[in-house]
């Protein structure tokens, strides 16, 4: 198997960053990078009202992105709905009827695995919005090279080159005070899929090695976001004091 | 604070950071039990799972919540606000209080309310009042008197400085006993001060630079124990009678 450029296995995951309630004026924001991938996302709301031709019975999101250059154009709104989707699935829509939440996304730097990035950001800043959701996504990108194997977190480079990839959004792994062991005729929350986006053509094996492998990886991802929540609190006490 | 290992399930996530989604409650367990649960928690059939991060708290015997600070503000029953009037209507004034929908404050709800002395608040009056109506659903329902229909410190709050703050740094200033932060200040400084738990606090001193001491004071004071808001307290005082 090939080395990547970037030295890195087949498995292994870009440095993960996350920091929360970086934005003054927004009710809850994240910047999340992986790599020298960059996404800042913030969400206002929410707030009163939903817009003409949304149910007002539920709660209703409203998406914006904003590319880092160039005008808005179809890539945008395309990346607009999956998230609108995606977050709308994991968010608790019958707490507050009649009321739009906005999601702001700004991209800081691309470097591959932009809208897994982007949705990571998205749910960090619903979690410091107070949003209540059902339980947290996580979302990773994994491409198919031509001999069958799988790499995760595809870099911009490795997109271009490679002929299928896919972005896969999971449910996180919950902490749970029942037991696993003994009800273990359901399957665990995080075998299920929220969001996949996949671009090219590939074998349906090759599909499914792919969900594989990243439901895998996301528990780590997983396991990160949930010790960069904790964190967050203990080091409030040390940043105010200054 | 970490928790164990994937492996092992921790019996009990009470006083830890919990995140969307974990799993607090097994009903099954707990059985002819009443439980009470506050903010942050759902049943999900069979179990109580949580909604918001933050830390979960357990009043015993039965009363479960999670503890977490936002900007915006989920109103609940008997909640003290401060709102901000937007629009005037025939029957009630429109209040923002932060939360998702705007509140009602009947004309009538203040101490001997009758239809000819209706109060003349202007769009931007700064009022306290009490949430006496507070479901998910409807509009939030505000008045200006006690339970007991006596004014009691509810209305217009004159002169003075508001600020907002988190509903965290809110609910600690309103924790008894008092504040160390206030307590610091009392002692120098005569001050009055209103709390919301909307996270709004109002502030009015005789002096203007007092009433920027306690506002700086007290935005500075949310992530200190008590001791480093006593000496932050009493550095900010220092600063003032050197001047």
């Amino acid at each position: 198997m090939e080395d990547r450029t970037d030295g890195r296995n087949a498995n292994q995951l870009r440095p993960l960053g996350c920091s929360r309630t970086i934005l003054n004026r927004a009710h809850g924001s994240a910047r999340w990078s992986q790599g020298n991938t960059i996404v800042l996302a913030a969400v206002y709301g929410p707030k009163a009202g939903t817009k003409k031709g949304e149910n007002p019975e539920k709660a209703s999101f409203e998406v914006i992105w904003k590319p880092k250059t160039g005008q808005i154009g179809k890539q945008e709104r395309e990346y607009e709905m999956i998230l609108k989707r995606t977050l709308q699935s994991i968010c608790l829509v019958n707490v507050h009827p009649n009321t739009t939440t906005s999601v702001i996304v700004q991209v800081v730097g691309d470097d591959g695995s932009l809208l897994p990035c982007a949705i990571n950001a998205s749910c960090a800043a619903l979690v410091d919005a107070g949003i209540p959701m059902k339980h947290l996504a996580v979302s990773i990108s994994c491409g198919l090279m031509e001999e069958g194997s799988i790499i995760l977190d595809l870099t911009k480079s490795e997109e271009e080159k490679l002929k299928a990839f896919a972005y896969l959004v999971f449910p996180n792994s919950p902490l749970s005070v029942i037991d696993k062991v003994h009800s273990s005729k359901e399957e665990p929350i995080e075998h299920g899929i929220i969001t996949s986006v996949s671009y090219g053509a590939m074998p349906v094996s090759g599909y499914f090695d792919c969900l594989e492998r990243g439901r895998a990886a996301s528990a780590a991802i997983s396991e990160f976001l949930r010790r960069s929540l904790q964190k967050q609190s203990s080091e409030d006490a040390s940043r105010a004091a200054q | 604070m970490d928790v164990d290992t994937r492996n092992m399930t921790p019996t009990n996530l009470i006083d830890k950071i919990v995140v969307p989604g974990d799993v607090v409650l097994d009903l099954t367990k707990m059985e002819n039990q009443t439980i009470k649960l506050g903010s942050g928690l759902r049943q999900d059939y069979d179990c109580i799972s949580v909604m918001q991060a933050g830390k979960l708290r357990l009043s015993k015997p039965n009363k479960y919540w999670v503890e977490s600070s936002q900007k915006r503000y989920v109103p609940s029953l008997e909640d003290t606000v401060l709102g901000i009037v937007v629009e005037h209507r025939s029957d009630n004034f429109l209040v923002d209080i932060k939360a998702p929908n705007l509140a009602f404050l009947p004309v009538l709800a203040f101490e001997g309310g009758t239809r000819r002395n209706i109060p003349k608040f202007e769009t931007g009056t700064l009022i306290y009042a009490r949430v006496v109506k507070a479901n998910g659903i409807m509009n939030p329902e505000l008045s200006c008197t006690d339970a007991s229909g006596k004014a009691a410190e509810f209305g217009q709050l004159k002169n003075g400085y508001m600020f907002e703050t988190s509903t965290g740094l809110a609910r600690m200033l309103l924790s008894s006993p008092t504040c160390p932060v206030l307590e610091a200040l009392g002692k120098k400084i005569s001050f009055e001060t209103a709390v919301g738990f909307n996270g709004r606090v109002w502030v009015n001193a005789s002096s203007p630079d007092d009433v920027i001491l306690v506002s700086n004071a007290i935005m500075r004071s949310e992530f200190l124990s008590g001791t480093q808001q006593r000496i932050m307290a009493e550095k900010l005082l220092q600063r003032l009678e050197k001047v």
